[in-house]
């Protein structure tokens, strides 16, 4: 026992030498305890970088004169973008609306391609697009503006923490005013720790009987968020009271003051947790701090005190009282009138609702982002350099497949088939036609469907859609015409392995001789075959490569006839470059990367190159055009009346499995795919299904029609309306005009352009003999 | 305790003052944080050969670029005799970007005026002599040959365009 040892060993005498020894040696470690804790906080301290997540952008909207949107539409946007509707218009995020016109003034935005500056404006409507726009006497003509991005979705850091920093040049006085005059009056005055403030809190707590003030002043409660440190031991309170003296030792108050500011915890979303008063601002209000009302303002001085005991949207009378008596205190303190005081008393809060927040609504979409993002960054980065990311998602387009597709799928959808293993699925890829930006995509009929995203992994066959990459690979070669005459006749292939391939048409039809450009119209299996057989299946596989399917393709002769699987979003690659007569471009959801602080990073620009013939492409068009004049389209002809000329075709599976249409006007390509996810029969063709859908759908976004330019390589001829391989049953008596390259002209047995005068009694005797 | 809490604080003031004297500002949290690190990719980026077919093209940051001196990349003079338009608001930003040497924002403001007027040729050309003056060519190419398919009749620009896709 070496205390006896001891005992024994000394005399009375050297007790006080022990006790000199103990003070000297607790003050040695309790020296180097504050020496490692005031390095401890000053290297945490100047290092401190929050982990900020990704915030992920909507395209913006852009007003100009013909801008496509309309007022319901524009009103929409500027609800979302958390603008408050005023009687006057005194500052940026405020709008009016008369009977055709939104007047309103715009935050600002710093985007990837420069800073588009707030602005009062005035917008004019025309039905769906925008007559005129223009400013006020500082601003004169506008003739483009754009609006804010919405934002539609973050990635967070594993911590679930989310701020948005601010510097103290950006923090309304009030809020400043206010949280010093509930959580710490000294706070300008003090050195990290208040006594004063202790033992006033401590003598209302004993007059309460219970904890109704907290002697913490900023800096201390800056550090215990720092640490997250929720152990309230005797040693720990004395470790976080040092830590703010040599917090304060070492930083100036401002310093002390925006870092409280920005790490306060505020609230909690699921598993985000809401920090700082900037965050807490969007979160609570979809307002940016500096549009906040004192009211406002208060409410948020109040919520350090208890995020969730006074969390405004879960129990709003309690934090308007604690908002009462947030401006109680400013106002008994001087920071503001009796009369501010009893304005800012008699509001309702006006929070944000919760169907505000674009959080999580498009995951179909998001999908897509993440993959294209994954090339360039890794998850880390995303999660925590606070990286803002402009996708090229269109909520106008999104909008739209969301709010109609379900009731269309409904519509088309045969009771008979669905049932309770399942109900009929449905995919939709939107992309813009000439840049292959993606629109919009939904992965199931559901909105916001965040399940097996099919859009994107439903590889499914794709039937007829193939057909084009048929037609287009045979009109190249410059032996065919929109006129050669195929054959729709029974045939049978020999495959590898003594087996044999007899393709039918649907309906078992047989249409015999007919035209090239009527056999893709009419999507007639027999003449592709026929036609691809002649040309060979691997140039067909090469055309498929050179219009964007990245995907080995089998080279069977039932590719032919669409035996390759594809995705919806493969399917919207390749008709994106006929969309574009023969450019193709690689889709994209992601347009550009900057820092938190608008410092571009990366930008996706539009890429292009010709991989198609361009009179090849003109020939190709007439006959796509043609699926909905006179093809297997035309159903739906009426339905989009004003908005034809279109072109697309439609895509039906063995037994029914798949439903497709792939079309486009001038602005957008739209593919939709319906079908089960157990592949059963649906009942429908792509004409009774997809195509319905997708006719839906473009109405509703006011699809453009294509435009038709006469092309100097191209000239119309007129040729017979009998298709026909024999020169005598030539029979120009009633003919139709096709569009020829100049290096192919149609046959004689069909080439009605010889007008003489015998060729014409000729024509008439035989058509009197029939 | 008490005594004991005063004393460590004591000790503490000791402690800070002896070992630093700060004066400098420690900047805010909030702009300490310094925009150009670590968030580019990996270094598994192939060169920026500018091949058509990688489906998301990357390209360097911006960085101080010069102008192609070759007359065949000329660019044409934006006039504009009409009131302002949305895309000849953008084109007057391209012509600016690019006195600035910003060619990426030059690009950028092509792109968005095409997002308005998709068919315009001009629009198309003016992108094409960007990504050429980048020494993007086979961008350079793929736009000028689009150009090429809108400009209908406009045998001034038809014959600019036939410039510059000799000049790439």
């Amino acid at each position: 026992m070496p205390k006896n040892k001891l005992k024994t060993a000394h005399t009375p005498r050297s007790k006080w030498w022990y006790f000199k020894r103990l003070v000297l040696t607790t003050g040695v470690i309790a020296l180097l305890w504050c020496v490692w804790i005031d390095f401890e906080i000053r290297r945490d301290f100047e290092a401190l970088q929050w982990a900020l997540p990704a915030r992920l952008y909507a395209r913006p909207v852009e007003l100009y004169v013909g801008a496509n949107i309309s007022q319901a539409q524009l009103e929409q946007t500027l609800k979302r973008l958390g603008y408050s509707e005023r009687q006057d218009i005194n500052g940026p995020g405020e709008y009016q609306i008369t009977a055709s016109r939104i007047r309103l003034w715009t935050r600002g935005f710093e985007f990837w391609d420069g800073t588009e500056p707030s602005v009062y404006l005035n917008v004019e409507f025309n039905g769906t697009s925008v007559r005129n726009l223009w400013g006020d006497q500082n601003t004169g003509d506008l003739a483009l503006v754009r609006l804010e991005p919405v934002e539609i979705a973050q990635i967070n850091p594993e911590t679930g923490e989310d701020r948005l920093p601010i510097s103290m040049s950006d923090v309304p006085q009030h809020l400043v005013d206010a949280i010093i005059s509930v959580e710490d009056q000294r706070f300008y005055s003090h050195y990290g720790v208040d006594p004063t403030g202790i033992a006033r809190a401590m003598l209302a707590n004993i007059r309460a009987g219970s904890i109704v003030q907290g002697g913490s002043t900023l800096t201390q409660q800056l550090i215990k968020n720092l640490y997250l440190d929720r152990r309230q031991t005797l040693r720990r309170k004395i470790e976080e009271a040092l830590m703010a003296v040599m917090l304060e030792l070492h930083f100036s108050k401002e310093t002390i003051l925006t870092a409280y500011l920005n790490e306060i915890f505020l609230g909690q979303q699921g598993n985000r947790a809401i920090h700082g008063f900037a965050l807490a601002s969007e979160y609570y209000f979809s307002r940016p701090l500096k549009e906040l009302s004192l009211s406002e303002l208060a409410m948020l001085a109040g919520l350090p005190r208890g995020a969730s005991y006074y969390n405004p949207l879960r129990y709003p009378e309690r934090a308007t009282a604690r908002r009462d008596i947030v401006l109680q205190r400013m106002q008994s303190q001087g920071f503001i009138s009796e009369e501010q005081q009893r304005e800012a008393q008699s509001q309702n809060l006006r929070l944000a609702t919760r169907t505000l927040s674009q959080h999580g609504r498009y995951p179909a979409f998001m999908e897509l982002v993440r993959e294209d993002l994954a090339r360039d960054y890794d998850g880390e980065a995303l999660r925590t350099e606070g990286l803002r990311i402009f996708t090229t998602l269109d909520l106008r387009v999104q909008d739209v497949v969301d709010d109609k597709l379900e009731n269309a799928v409904k519509s088309v959808e045969r009771a008979a088939a669905s049932g309770d293993d399942g109900q009929l699925e449905a995919a939709v890829v939107i992309t813009d036609a000439i840049s292959g930006e993606v629109r919009a995509i939904a992965g199931g009929r559901q909105r916001g469907y965040a399940g097996f995203n099919r859009a994107l992994n439903a590889n499914r066959q794709i039937g007829s859609l193939v057909k084009p990459a048929v037609y287009l690979a045979a009109l190249e070669t410059g032996d065919y015409s929109l006129a050669s005459v195929l054959s729709d006749n029974p045939i049978t292939i020999s495959l590898p392995g003594n087996q044999e391939w007899s393709p039918k048409n649907y309906g078992d039809k047989l249409y015999g001789d007919v035209y090239l450009f009527d056999a893709l119209e009419r999507s007639m299996n027999l003449a592709t075959v026929d036609l691809g057989m002649k040309i060979g299946v691997d140039k067909v596989a090469q055309m498929l490569k050179r219009l964007g399917v990245e995907k080995d393709i089998p080279l069977y002769p039932s590719l032919l006839l669409g035996a390759i699987d594809m995705a919806p979003i493969d399917v919207a690659q390749m008709y994106q470059t006929l969309a574009s007569n023969g450019f193709y471009s690689p889709l994209r959801a992601v347009e550009a990367v900057t820092t938190g602080q608008g410092a571009r990073l990366e930008r996706y620009g539009i890429a292009t190159e010709q991989v198609a013939d361009a009179n090849s492409m003109y020939l190709l068009e007439y006959a796509l055009q043609g699926v909905f004049r006179r093809g297997t389209a035309e159903t739906m002809a009426a339905r989009l009346g004003a908005h034809l000329p279109l072109a697309g075709k439609t895509g039906t599976t063995n037994d029914l499995r798949d439903s497709w249409f792939a079309g486009y006007g001038d602005d957008l390509v739209g593919v939709v795919w319906l079908g089960y996810d157990d592949n059963r029969d649906t009942g429908l063709t792509g004409a009774s299904g997809a195509l319905r859908v997708w006719a839906e759908l473009m109405d509703s976004l006011e699809i453009r029609s294509r435009e038709n330019f006469e092309r100097s390589g191209i000239e119309w001829k007129k040729v017979s309306i009998d298709a026909t391989t024999q020169v005598r049953q030539r029979n120009c008596s009633s003919t139709l005009s096709l569009p020829f390259a100049q290096n192919r002209f149609a046959d004689t047995a069909v080439d009605c352009e010889d007008e003489s005068l015998f060729q014409n009694i000729i024509d008439r005797v035989r058509g009197l003999g029939r | 305790m008490i005594t004991r809490v005063s004393l460590l604080l004591s000790l503490s003031l000791l402690s800070a003052c002896a070992s630093y004297s700060t004066g400098r500002g420690i900047p805010a949290p909030v702009e300490s944080r310094d925009n150009s690190t670590s968030v580019i990719a990996p270094p598994s980026a192939q060169p920026s050969g500018g091949t058509i077919n990688t489906p998301i093209q990357r390209r360097e940051l911006p960085s101080t670029q010069t102008i192609d001196p070759r007359p065949g990349t000329a660019l044409p003079p934006t006039t504009n005799e009409q009131p302002a338009t949305a895309s000849s608001t953008l084109l007057q930003g391209v012509d600016a970007a690019i006195a600035q040497g910003d060619l990426e924002r030059a690009a950028a403001l092509c792109e968005r005026a095409l997002r308005i007027s998709p068919r315009d040729a001009l629009l198309w050309y003016r992108l094409a002599s960007v990504r050429a003056q980048q020494g993007r060519l086979n961008e350079a190419e793929g736009f000028a040959q689009r150009a090429l398919s809108f400009s209908n009749a406009d045998r001034a620009l038809e014959a600019q365009i036939q410039a510059l896709l000799r000049s790439i």
